[in-house]
């Protein structure tokens, strides 16, 4: 346990040490883990770390309590705790009511190492505090983005001062970690953030931070982290940014079975997980549980929402949105599902001003610029939506979304060849999502490009197409091209696709597939397989005479070929068939 | 406030006055300097001024707008305030008066910062750690345009020249924020660089991080990503510069939204333009069919809206993609011309008429309709001042000259355009652009002098355009193949086929047709014989299909060689005769007297000496007017064999006096072929000089001729063809 400078007469951390040096890998002993997260709570609400006391605390929370006597002791005091006791105190009921200048002001003189973290934190929050109050009556509209944290450069001096003395405690890492970040020094902060978890791995922040700056699978990769429970959830948080999602609900089973069933921040993380590759049944489920066991939660809820939007599940999200608004209406989140909610209802202004006063709330909020250019884009006001659109790509560029509607506003547009190049983008980023192949297909056929049409179908269909109109439009498209045998084939695959994934869909069009189908089959004189089609016509209305006509030719050409010449039918039948003859056996197997 | 004692300096001040105003924040340093150049009094009173201010406490600067409406009133005063300088202060009062508390604290702090980034006063700097804060007190304060505080002071004060060379500091990469004039300023500057002169432009990679580090501190300014696409296009990078161009065009459709939806103004228009500049960007890059779809997409969306202007702006690319496609768009070029002019667009009009001038050229239009038509944009071209247009004029006639064979006129017309001083506007001390024009001016140049065999100047020309065109830069190209060209040649009239070997791989990267052409002379003077010829037949069809006259002609030379080789003087006849009525046809004058040549060469060998003689004074006139030094001694030197043939037949008396007169002719050959160093010939003219004397009896002419023949003879190589056998 590589603590040899960090904690040399550091008697603060000394519990922590007794702690992680029993520390079992593996999940067997809850006790201890609770143990550890009991102690990590009362360090971490010491120097005023909310959210990873918050973790901390829903984490020990879904665990079993301890009997009186497991309890963790008190942290041990050491001489300069006991000198700074005071001061301590003073400083922490300032910086609790956000006094942060204040509270620096008297811990300024104090020697302990948990002083000193609450010195140079409140020196942060009080900078970051002031920056944004400057945004608020800056000087004109180019200071935008030029305000900064006019604290950092000093922090970051005095910290790298203390750092290559080797003087900074696990807490004091992580804020320096944050100082790097905020400074744009990406690399330097990742190592800063790694030595932080080494020393301190029970401490979530350092972890979340750590995860917002890697970007990708290599990079963690080369990362050495220490070995210990909390990794685990580290990991399983890591892979569902970086997409890898069958991973990452592993990860969150096997920390299941380990014993946090209860806990509803995997619950949430893993609704998350299957929201993002699409399964809504299983998401919205999941949420579902989880607002039966924290009803008052907003975090997520906007996830939820989309979930209910894309599904149209009105009264529930309405249900969501006056409860949500009842909990807390100035949210993020709860701002995104009251826009999800209008929009829902075709009341896209209303939706686009709760999206922007989400954004109001919190400028960095991707979604809320997604969700905004959508909205933009059904009140068909173009140029708004190409805005929102840009902005989410600014907040991230790697918001398939974003590019995704980029493109369908130059469709829109009637730009075909310029909508292309975003949606190869968004494909880029979402290589197996058939939406993005669909509309490049789209894109290629409107440019009567054919060839590069048809390779985006096939591999949307290959990819598996969420919507299922890939097969259709391919089949078309072999149609126009005269490529009937293709174009057979192609009908034929969607109609089983259709019938094989059981629930109806409105859009449909099995129909037309069947008779193109019985032409092609009547045409190669396959009157069987054709006047099966013909019949499963009859079933839609907007093919049942064509079907009827259909019949009555076959019955008459039947007779024809029976009275003219029985002997020639043995040899057309079975010789003169096409080379990619279908099966009749795959019709047979459709029931609608 | 300020007493300026004399009107001289009173008179310097005003003219500072606008420059001041309009242009880019400067640096106090820059600024005092600039003033006390004009008036040192004012300079020295605006420290003192500024320094009890920075130095004191907010309440000086507070006072300072409380003195500044005093003059207003004073009818007399500098500062009236309807005046220039009275508008600007009232102006600023008006924004200073709406600024809340904190506002005005943060503006005292940044003139604190701005005053003492110039006299660094320690103990005073706001932040403790000198070495971190230094990094961004250059222009803090200059950013905010509502409170132009400082400039305000500055021209309250009467102020300083803009000399051009503090412009130019200017644009040194700065790391703190610009101001938007700043930034205007320098993307401005920095595009006009990129069009015209791209040498003094920062470099790619420079200017990409200036970029980056505009569009880190504001995001909105769409301006900066088109600057980003040009750059971009300069080191061929295909990604960023599409990322670059559509990235504008979103952002520019967000600041037209006001406007008409799809009116002149509205978005719409630049959704046209937008899908424009993506086919001008893929034609850039060679993608003729991405390019195409571009194009088409503009032209329906243009339609749609009724977009003339644009429309006429896509048929003008229409043709040209065509054009570079290699096929015939002269219809298309027709009708453009029409629209333009129908529409009003001078610009358009006349590149449309020189791009048609180009394509008449090649298919052998007249040589006075050419010329009329350039005439005729000319007028155009100086009515409107369209200076672009007007060079590329000059270098399109000196083109045509050039290949009807005039070096005189294309030189003179060359040297026109060269010493033209250049009609833009705001010409930042630029003499000569960087632009096409000049390119193809230059290496015509290059060509010429290497004619007349000024091969120091040659080298010296090669050299300014390395520099002026470096060889990642678009042009760099023609000069290379030019620079390629020379050498090529110079090794072929040497003998050295050895040396000219590797050039035609290196021209063939650059034009496959040319360097097909070289590769059969090369095979030829080789005498790989067979090779040539199915080259030079490959390359004959290839040049009919494209309507490459002069390959076309060139070819058929080369082939009627290859025929002598073999003693087929007879069937090289024919092929001679067809590439003189093609040269005659298409006026390529020199094409026609180097055919004229090989027609005589031919005749001579078939044994019609007066024949050859009577068509050899055809073409002597022009060759030796218009004609590169090789041709005329080659035409002296056939011209004496043909003398010497017809001697032959002659009687005795007449015949001395027509061979003394071959003789005299022989000399004038020598004299240009030494003037190349062209040995071998040298040798051939030596050897005949040699047994004329001979004949003649003049022993002591005879034996310095023979001499200088065995001093060469010694040095070369034994003759590849025989001396008989060749032009």
């Amino acid at each position: 346990f590589g603590l040899s400078s960090g904690l040399t007469g550091i008697h603060v951390q000394y519990t922590l040490v007794l702690i992680l040096s029993t520390k079992p890998c593996e999940f067997g002993d809850l006790v201890q883990i609770k143990k550890q997260l009991i102690s990590v709570i009362s360090l971490c609400k010491e120097r005023g770390l909310v959210h990873s006391v918050k973790w901390a605390s829903e984490l020990a929370f879904a665990l079993d309590p301890l009997p009186k006597n497991e309890l963790p002791p008190p942290a041990i005091f050491t001489e300069e705790d006991c000198q700074d006791l005071d001061a301590f105190g003073l400083a922490k009921s300032y910086f609790d009511l956000k006094e942060y200048d204040r509270a620096a002001y008297f811990l300024r003189g104090c020697r302990s190492q948990k002083a000193y973290f609450l010195y140079m934190y409140s020196r942060y929050l009080s900078g970051e505090k002031k920056k944004d109050d400057e945004t608020v009556d800056s000087l004109g509209p180019l200071e935008k983005g030029q305000v900064r944290n006019e604290a950092l450069r000093e922090l970051r001096v005095e910290l790298s001062k203390k750092h290559s003395a080797g003087e900074l405690d696990g807490f004091a890492l992580y804020l320096y970690g944050v100082v790097l970040r905020k400074l744009d020094l990406l690399k330097e902060a990742v190592d800063v953030f790694v030595e932080a978890t080494h020393a301190l791995p029970l401490h979530w922040g350092a972890w979340l931070e750590l995860c917002n700056l890697i970007t990708n699978i290599e990079m963690l990769k080369a990362l050495s982290l220490p070995d210990c429970w909390i990794k685990d959830f580290f990991m399983a948080h890591m892979y569902t940014e970086l997409q890898m999602i069958k991973e990452a609900l592993q990860k969150y089973q096997s920390l299941i079975e380990a014993g946090f069933s209860k806990s509803t921040y995997i619950i949430s993380q893993i609704a998350v997980a299957y929201h993002n590759i699409r399964d809504i049944d299983q998401a919205l489920a999941l949420f579902n549980e989880l607002r039966e066991q924290d009803p008052f939660r907003i975090e997520n809820m906007d996830t939820f929402s989309n979930l209910l939007y894309v599904r149209s599940m009105k009264p529930e999200l309405s249900y969501l949105a006056h409860n949500l608004v009842e909990i807390d209406k100035y949210r993020v989140e709860t701002c995104c599902v009251i826009g999800n909610y209008y929009s829902l209802r075709s009341q896209h202004e209303k939706a686009a001003l709760y999206f922007q006063r989400a954004l109001k709330l919190n400028p960095r909020c991707l979604g809320a610029w997604t969700l905004m250019g959508h909205e933009y884009m059904e009140m068909k006001n173009t140029s708004a939506a190409i805005q929102a659109y840009r902005h989410a790509i600014e907040v991230n560029k790697r918001d398939y979304r974003a590019w995704y509607g980029l493109g369908q506003t130059y469709e829109i547009l009637k730009m075909p060849f310029y909508c292309l190049y975003y949606y190869r983008k968004a494909h880029q980023l979402r290589p197996n999502d058939s939406r993005m192949l669909v509309a490049l297909g789209e894109s290629y056929e409107k440019l009567s490009q054919q060839v590069e049409a048809k390779k985006c179908y096939w591999r949307a269909y290959s990819v598996g197409d969420v919507e299922r109109m890939a097969l259709l439009k391919l089949a078309k498209l072999h149609e126009q091209l005269n490529e009937s045998d293709d174009a057979a084939q192609c009908y034929i695959i969607y109609i089983q696709d259709i019938f094989s994934c059981g629930e109806q869909l409105e859009h449909a069009e099995v129909s037309t597939a069947l008779r193109y189908l019985g032409q092609y089959y009547f045409k190669n004189k396959h009157y069987d397989e054709a006047s099966l089609c013909a019949q499963r016509c009859c079933d839609y209305n907007d093919a049942r005479e064509e079907g009827k006509a259909l019949l009555r030719q076959i019955s008459q050409v039947r007779d024809q070929t029976e009275t003219s010449s029985t002997d020639l039918f043995g040899p057309l039948s079975s010789n003169n068939t096409p080379v990619r003859r279908v099966s009749p056996l795959d019709l047979s197997s459709f029931t609608p | 406030m300020i007493v300026i004692s004399t009107s001289s300096e009173r008179r310097r001040l005003n003219k500072l006055i606008l420059p001041l105003q309009q242009g880019p924040d400067l640096t106090l340093g820059q600024f005092l300097k600039t003033v006390g150049e004009c008036c040192p009094q004012t300079a020295y009173a605006v420290k003192l001024r500024l320094h009890e201010m920075a130095d004191g406490e907010l309440k000086d600067m507070e006072y300072f707008f409380a003195t500044l409406p005093t003059p207003f009133r004073a009818i007399d005063s500098e500062a009236y305030k309807t005046s220039v300088v009275g508008l600007f202060m009232r102006h600023m009062l008006l924004a200073y008066n709406k600024l809340s508390f904190s506002q005005v604290y943060k503006l005292y702090k940044a003139l604190q910062q701005y005053y003492h980034s110039q006299f660094a006063q320690p103990g005073v700097s706001p932040v403790g750690i000198p070495g971190l804060a230094a990094d961004n007190t250059d222009m803090d304060l200059t950013s905010t345009e509502d409170t132009m505080g400082e400039r305000m002071e500055k021209d309250e004060l009467d102020t300083t020249p803009l000399h051009e060379s503090d412009l130019r500091n200017e644009d040194a990469p700065s790391r703190g924020p610009l101001s938007q004039k700043q930034a205007e300023y320098f993307l401005a500057r920095q595009a006009y660089l990129l069009k015209n002169d791209e040498n003094k432009a920062l470099k790619p990679a420079a200017l990409q991080d200036e970029l980056n580090n505009m569009l880190k501190f504001n995001p909105d300014f769409a301006e900066a990503h088109y600057l980003s696409y040009l750059n971009s296009m300069r080191v061929q990078d295909i990604f960023i510069s599409t990322h670059s161009l559509l990235h504008y065009f979103d952002r520019l459709i967000l600041s037209g939204s006001e406007g008409k939806s799809n009116g002149d103004e509205g978005y719409g228009r630049s959704l046209r333009y937008a899908a424009l500049n993506l086919a001008a960007l893929h034609c850039r890059f060679g993608h003729y069919q991405q390019a195409d779809l571009a194009l088409q997409e503009a032209i329906r969306i243009a339609q749609e809206s009724n977009d003339h202007v644009c429309l006429q702006h896509c048929l003008s690319w229409l043709y040209t993609l065509e054009q570079m496609k290699g096929s015939d768009s002269s219809v298309l070029t027709e009708d453009s011309v029409k629209m333009a002019a129908h529409f009003c667009l001078p610009y358009l009009a006349s590149l449309g008429i020189q791009s048609l001038v180009q394509q008449g050229a090649v298919q052998g239009k007249t040589a006075h309709e050419l010329m009329d038509a350039m005439k005729e944009t000319d007028i155009l071209h100086w009515k409107h001042s369209l200076s672009e247009l007007i060079d590329i004029s000059l270098a399109q006639t000196t083109s045509i000259w050039r290949m009807y064979g005039k070096s005189t006129m294309a030189q003179q017309q060359a040297q026109l355009l060269l010493n033209m001083s250049s009609l833009e506007q705001v010409n930042f001390g630029v003499h000569q652009n960087n632009t096409e024009a000049f390119a193809v001016i230059l290496c015509h140049l290059a060509e010429l002098h290497a004619e007349q065999g000024l091969y120091g100047a040659v080298s010296e020309i090669l050299k300014h355009l390395k520099d002026q065109f470096p060889p990642h830069t678009q042009h760099a190209k023609l000069w290379m193949l030019c620079d390629l060209k020379i050498q090529f040649d110079r090794a072929m009239n040497d003998g050295k086929y050895h040396l000219a070997e590797p050039h035609v791989t290196a021209i063939a990267a650059l034009n496959k047709t040319e360097g097909l052409y070289r590769k059969a002379l090369v095979l030829k003077a080789l005498n790989r014989t067979t090779e040539a010829y199915s080259i030079l037949q490959r390359l004959q069809l290839y040049c009919e299909k494209t309507k490459y006259t002069e390959m076309i002609i060139r070819v058929m030379l080369a082939t009627a060689e290859l025929h002598w080789e073999s003693s087929g003087f007879a069937t090289a006849l024919p092929l001679l005769l067809q590439a003189l009525s093609l040269a005659r046809q298409h006026h390529l004058q020199a094409l026609a007297s180097e055919t004229i040549l090989h027609l005589a060469f031919t005749q001579l060998m078939l044994g019609v000496p007066d024949q050859a003689l009577g068509v050899l004074h055809e073409a002597m006139e022009p060759v030796l007017a218009h004609g590169a030094v090789m041709d005329k001694g080659r035409a002296l030197l056939l011209a004496a064999r043909c003398q010497v043939t017809i001697a032959g037949a002659q009687p005795d008396c007449q015949r001395h006096a027509a061979l003394s007169l071959a003789a005299q002719t022989l000399g004038e050959a020598a004299a240009y072929f030494s003037m190349l160093d062209c040995k071998e010939r040298l040798r051939d003219v030596h050897y005949l000089q040699a047994r004329l004397h001979h004949t003649l009896g003049q022993t002591a002419e005879r034996n310095k001729c023979a001499m200088l023949f065995r001093l060469l003879d010694q040095e070369l190589p034994a003759p590849g063809a025989a001396v008989a056998m060749r032009l």
